[in-house]
């Protein structure tokens, strides 16, 4: 299952309708905690809804589940480096997930990379034609890359690209 | 008794010093402070927070009583006065201060080069105010002054929102934040957008102390708490995560040739670009409580100084 996250609703719900910016700690903390209740199935998040079948994505040999996350960040302003490692980094650091990140800005891109870099962590990035490009460490993004292709969660493109072939 | 506080005339980071010395000397014991202002010809954002800091720092018995405020006499030219109106610095004052002198009933301003006035910095929830109001007044000046890209205005929006956590997180006491866009015919003769940020809180060094003086021993001090901060991104915090902020905005800083400063206690470390003459780390200064940070970003094109 693909958990999908409209963060724009998550921040709203989480902070003040007033801002679309994901600035501060504290902001991150409340936003990222309301997407591990969406991602633990607890339906914490206004923005949250899952696609397909229950569970997690499993492996070739059926072990193992691994959660995948789209977020999308269509509508959110700014995201500063606190909030990127409050809500980026430490979802990928306290569990084995993946986070799918659409409608990202290259100014959001500015954030998040080098906080994911410094940690040794990697995302993807769904562009709008629904290729996939990785942001963060280039061990932890090829590595990513090569499990998601394993699990028949994404596969090669024509061209040398990749897309996810879960809805 | 009163001590007597003089405000330079012309009063901005490269006079702050000078500043802070004669708060240090005046703040030695427990006697009423007047800053006096009256023959103030220009003060940049930096001065007007760093005297706030210092209205903050001087309050007396630790109420919000007249008796225990310090005096402040007012800029007497009416142009210095009219601009430190317009930039919001007497809203925040008149709560810290008992002002001498007429001062202007006049709004902050919403339309001129004062981005974003004097605004207090107290919790996460002014950092959301700030940022978003900078956002939609400065990408205009950014792109079309600067020459800055207009994706570069996120970037500046995240630089300003870590400038302001520094006092949410670590202060311990409010702040306060400002930024303005003027032409800089002293240095560059070409426009800066500048960001100052002052409180007169705990400062880097108690902050840091306990996670990193064993680590500097006998260097331990001011100064090595600012190298700990902004070069090697350590924080009081022991989640491997933080200290981004500092290391966000330097990066920031580099890819578009801009400078920061940070006062804090009896030291100031900078960053600095080509077109300053600035010395990166300066120790033994006269205290000043808190820290006080600017950032400058120049219109893009030839920085020659």
């Amino acid at each position: 299952m693909i958990q999908y996250i409209d963060m724009h609703a998550v921040l709203q719900q989480s902070v003040s309708s007033l801002y679309t910016d994901l600035v501060t700690r504290p902001t991150g903390r409340v936003v990222r905690e309301r997407i591990e209740q969406a991602i633990a199935g607890l339906g914490g998040a206004e923005g949250a809804g899952g696609a397909g079948g229950a569970g997690g994505a499993g492996g070739p040999d059926g072990a193992g589940e691994m959660t995948i996350a789209r977020i999308d960040f269509a509508g959110v302003g700014c995201i500063d480096y606190s909030c990127a490692d409050e809500i980026v980094a430490k979802l990928l650091r306290d569990r084995p997930a993946v986070l799918v990140l659409s409608g990202i800005s290259e100014g959001h891109r500015e954030a998040i990379e080098p906080v994911l870099t410094g940690h040794g962590l990697a995302a993807l990035i769904e562009r709008a034609d629904g290729t996939l490009d990785v942001l963060g460490a280039k061990g932890a993004a090829a590595a990513l890359l090569d499990e998601l292709v394993a699990r028949r969660c994404a596969a090669r493109r024509p061209g040398g690209t990749y897309a996810l072939t879960l809805a | 008794m009163t001590r007597l506080v003089e405000v330079p005339a012309q009063f901005d980071d490269r006079s702050f010093d000078q500043f802070a010395g004669a708060f240090a000397e005046a703040n030695k014991d427990a006697e009423r402070l007047l800053f006096d202002a009256h023959a103030a010809e220009w003060a940049s954002p930096y001065g007007l927070v760093g005297l706030l800091a210092a209205g903050q720092a001087a309050r007396r018995g630790g109420s919000a009583g007249a008796a225990d405020r310090p005096l402040l006499t007012a800029p007497t030219n009416p142009e210095v006065l009219s601009y430190w109106t317009r930039a919001g610095f007497f809203r925040e004052a008149a709560e810290l201060f008992e002002i001498h002198g007429k001062v202007p009933r006049a709004k902050a301003a919403e339309h001129s080069d004062v981005l974003l006035p004097v605004t207090p910095v107290r919790a996460a929830e002014d950092v959301h105010a700030v940022v978003s109001k900078i956002q939609q007044r400065a990408s205009a000046i950014l792109a079309s002054e600067l020459g800055l890209d207009p994706k570069a205005t996120m970037g500046f929006a995240m630089a300003l929102s870590e400038a302001c956590q520094n006092i949410v997180e670590h202060a311990g006491t409010g702040g306060w934040v400002a930024v303005q866009a003027y032409h800089w015919r002293r240095k560059l003769a070409r426009r800066v957008v500048v960001i100052a940020v002052a409180d007169a809180g705990v400062g880097f060094r108690h902050s840091l102390e306990p996670t990193q003086s064993k680590r500097f021993g006998d260097r331990w001090g001011d100064a090595a708490a600012l190298e700990a901060a902004l070069v090697q991104g350590v924080s009081r915090f022991r989640d491997p995560g933080r200290g981004q902020g500092l290391a966000g905005i330097r990066r920031y800083l580099v890819r578009w040739d801009g400078k920061i400063a940070i006062r804090s206690g009896t030291a100031r470390i900078a960053i600095v670009p080509k077109w300053d003459e600035d010395v990166p780390l300066k120790d033994g200064l006269p205290p000043f409580p808190g820290a006080q940070v600017l950032i400058i970003i120049p219109e893009q094109g030839s920085t020659e100084p």
